[in-house]
């Protein structure tokens, strides 16, 4: 049975009367549940941009995203975060006041605890649980060792680990990774494959944007190709290895490697 | 009807004014980046020397308004070098804050020196002229010269004259302007003199049209910000649209309301701008 | 004036201006907001306080409202009109930022202050409200003075303390997360325009406190108490102690009461003398303000501290 999470319906995204994302007709695709969909496509297709339209931070001009049936394009990027949705940014994103614990910490449920509860309630400044769930988190993505670091001493990699690390101790439903293997080091990729695959296995619903298709098409079920912000094929990874038009535009002599 | 007619004139003269005392703090915003709080404090300095030079030392008031123009052009320049330059890279929000600082700074100097009480230049009583009804005197018909004169100069200056042009090309992007050749330090020189000179000439008219006392400066601020947000930060042209209109609307409102309200009408447009349209007339997206 | 005066002036008006700078470096060292406002929610304290406990109009008052209330009712309306004025100005403007957000606060407190000004119904326009009513410290065995002093100590006390303990709380993580980057902070699910509205009304309610406990030490609100340049005081007292810190917010406020009350201290001859002192006290603190802010001295120094 195929249950559809995330719809994508003719979307399109313009920029100054340029068309970024969308094509002539809009973009759809859509993603099942604990799917693991790879989104793939030359520089500029609009990957990026096609992630900032399904979590919220750009509105789409045209066409909606819905998730689990939730039309998104009238709720803000947090709410949306809120529905269980978790994204990581091409480059990395973190909050370099806060120490690379607490930078995974602020994402977790508990702190959602507004004002009224920092006054009153009863919050300890170093609560165990959620120390124990981010650490568990840290030392998936090999982090354990830099707890109390301040993010300023973390390489372009690591940075990239912080960010999964934030988001997988959210558990969210469904994981957007924008190139997660971008300047990560091969030992930790090794490390990240397992992540998502453990993820996959887990059923959390999967969506990542990446170059490294060796890495991505051996583990992915599933693949878009986006060229010039348009579908140019969708199908399973050994379908889109031999696919010519996909060859053409974009694998090319990559793929023979 | 006459009286409605009779304050929208009023309306157009202060928004005259307006123009020129806005228009030297839009160009700074668009050159140098950000807003400098201190900008109405020249009109203070420029209103002072030159009421210094005419009554005190009895000169008359042509050549003190044009020191007092020229004198306030180098004291905004100075400080443009020694205050503002030095810490550019901080960013706008440090640059608008220390503003604060330079705003205090000339405040008490013109208080130190001149002190306190009501002043009025040497010059001969306005004389007034009756058009269908309506009045004008002469010095208001002076002050919408002067700025209808100081903007079509300053538009061709920025479109006609090479070192116009570089002031352009250093406030759309310094790095490039800077790579292009263009001697960012000249530039930036030239624009706090023009800036500097126009708040001196906005100052001057302020003497002339109106009494003088040391807090007419920071009167001054919350109209100029008035002019300067409905117009969109940093853009020239739509100066003149903006201080017309919020000339025209504070004093026409007296039409209706108190006089004492005047700022509130000035700042219910500013905010009101702000949160429909922070933009300003312009409508190019300056942030 | 003899220096115990000395230190008790700078005492208690050093407290109440140091409530603000806290607020302020809440909003703006930590929220990022820069609010160029802050006299306003000052003066909706002060005046609330002065209306909920002065007696209803009569002769030739043209005030229209007085409840007449015991001063705890006033103060803490005071709060409450702050919170309040926050909310009604943060709501719509917040969504902007920086000197955006700077020109419409600043708009808003002259909004209100031309308002005071000229709404004789609110508090008899420009001779505002005399003789505001008081609690009396001497019931409690101490002087005047000394009461409000310790007061004031008290109210800043506590200020600082709630502001340390929000800070120090998971919300605080959530603020400072917000003011790091905005966008990330969203993709873990925090809503920035709401936190930064949090913020914003909480910092303004210590500030309708002081302002109602400002109106009990000098018995009277009127517009001229009012105007931009306690805003601009504020902030120079924040930026001269190197912003960030609560310990720094208090002393950069006690500073510059400390260096105004010196100032006044100095016996004049003549009313030109007492003039002259006045601006070249403006001049000395405009030219510390801006040397601090180029030099920035305490940055090195906590730098220096730290490595």
């Amino acid at each position: 049975m195929s249950d559809i999470i995330l719809s994508v319906e003719n979307v399109a995204m313009d920029f100054d009367g340029f068309r970024a994302v969308g094509g002539e007709h809009g973009l759809s695709f859509n993603v099942n549940r604990g799917g693991f969909l790879g989104l793939i496509g030359p520089n500029g297709a609009g990957k990026s941009t096609t992630f900032n339209l399904i979590s919220g931070v750009l509105k789409p001009t045209q066409g909606r995203v819905a998730m689990n049936g939730v039309e998104l394009s009238s709720l803000k990027a947090a709410e949306i975060a809120g529905h269980g949705l978790g994204r990581t940014f091409q480059t990395p994103r973190a909050f370099p006041s806060l120490s690379v614990i607490d930078n995974v910490i602020v994402g977790s449920e508990h702190s959602e605890e507004g004002p009224l509860a920092a006054l009153f309630g009863r919050w300890r400044p170093a609560d165990v649980e959620l120390h124990e769930k981010a650490e568990h988190a840290l030392e998936r993505v090999g982090l354990a060792d830099r707890l109390h670091d301040s993010v300023a001493n973390l390489s372009g990699g690591e940075l990239r680990m912080l960010e999964v690390a934030r988001q997988l101790n959210r558990d969210p439903s469904i994981l957007l990774l924008d190139e997660p293997t971008a300047g990560v080091d091969p030992n930790l990729q090794v490390k990240l494959s397992e992540i998502l695959v453990q993820l996959h296995a887990d059923g959390t619903t999967l969506i990542v944007v990446e170059h490294n298709l060796a890495f991505l098409l051996n583990i992915a079920d599933s693949v878009v190709v986006l060229q010039n912000g348009a579908l140019l094929a969708e199908g399973d990874p050994d379908s889109i290895r031999h696919d010519p038009a996909v060859i053409s535009a974009y694998l090319g002599a990559d793929h023979e490697t | 009807m006459t009286v409605f007619f009779q304050l929208v004139l009023t309306g157009l003269v202060t928004g005259s004014f307006l123009i020129l005392a806005t228009i030297g703090f839009s160009f700074t915003r668009r050159v140098e980046g950000f807003l400098n709080i201190a900008h109405p404090e020249l009109l203070g300095v420029s209103a002072f020397t030159t009421w210094g030079l005419n009554v005190i030392w009895g000169w008359h008031i042509i050549p003190s308004a044009m020191v007092g123009i020229v004198f306030t052009a180098f004291v905004g320049l100075i400080i443009g070098r020694v205050v503002y330059d030095p810490i550019r890279a901080l960013g706008p929000a440090i640059l608008l804050i220390t503003s604060v600082g330079v705003h205090y700074v000339l405040g008490g100097s013109v208080d130190a020196i001149v002190g306190t009480g009501i002043r009025s230049l040497d010059i001969p009583l306005a004389e007034s002229y009756r058009f269908w009804g309506v009045r004008i005197t002469n010095y208001q018909m002076i002050v919408v010269v002067f700025a209808a004169l100081a903007t079509v100069g300053l538009a061709l200056f920025l479109n006609k004259t090479p070192m116009g042009l570089a002031i352009r090309a250093m406030s759309a992007n310094p790095e490039l302007a800077a790579s292009r050749g263009i001697d960012v330090k000249s530039t930036s020189r030239i624009t706090w003199l023009i800036s500097s000179g126009l708040a001196g000439l906005a100052g001057v008219m302020l003497a002339v049209i109106a009494t003088l006392s040391t807090d007419i400066a920071f009167n001054q601020i919350l109209q100029i910000l008035a002019v300067a947000i409905l117009a969109g930060l940093g853009s020239l042209y739509a100066v003149v649209a903006a201080g017309l209109i919020i000339g025209v609307a504070m004093d026409v409102s007296v039409f209706w309301i108190p006089a004492g309200y005047r700022p509130l009408v000035a700042f219910s447009v500013v905010i009101l701008v702000l949160m429909f349209r922070p933009e300003g007339l312009a409508g190019k997206k300056s942030r | 004036m003899t220096i115990y005066a000395i230190i008790i002036a700078t005492l208690t008006f050093g407290a109440i201006f140091s409530v603000l700078t806290l607020s302020l470096n809440l909003q703006y060292a930590r929220g990022g907001m820069i609010n160029f406002g802050t006299v306003a929610y000052f003066a909706a304290g002060a005046y609330a306080y002065a209306i909920f406990t002065q007696e209803p109009p009569s002769g030739l008052d043209q005030y229209r409202f007085g409840f007449d209330m015991p001063w705890y009712v006033g103060f803490l309306a005071a709060g409450v009109a702050s919170l309040l004025f926050a909310l009604v100005t943060g709501w719509p403007t917040l969504r902007l930022r920086g000197e955006y957000l700077a020109l419409t606060t600043f708009a808003f407190a002259e909004v209100f202050h031309s308002l005071l000004l000229n709404e004789r119904r609110i508090g008899n326009g420009s001779v505002g409200l005399a003789n505001v009513e008081r609690p009396d410290p001497t019931t409690l065995g101490m002087s005047d003075t000394v009461g409000y002093a310790l007061a004031a100590v008290v109210l800043m006390l506590v200020t600082a303390f709630v502001f340390n303990r929000l800070l120090k709380s998971p919300f605080g993580r959530t603020i400072d997360a917000v003011h790091d980057d905005e966008i990330a902070a969203q993709a873990v699910g925090k809503d920035d325009a709401r936190i930064r509205l949090q913020v914003f009304i909480i910092s303004a309610i210590p500030i309708g406190f002081a302002g109602a406990l400002y109106a009990m030490i000098t018995t009277l609100v009127a517009p001229a108490m009012f105007t931009a340049e306690v805003t601009f005081f504020v902030w120079i007292a924040l930026v001269l102690a190197g912003e960030k810190t609560i310990v720094g917010a208090i002393l950069g406020a006690m500073a510059l009461v400390l260096f105004q009350e010196l100032v006044k201290g100095v016996p004049f001859e003549t009313v030109r003398g007492a003039q002259i002192a006045a601006s070249v006290e403006e001049i000395v603190t405009g030219i510390l303000f801006i040397l601090v802010l180029r030099l920035r001295p305490w940055e090195k120094l906590s730098k220096r501290n730290a490595s």
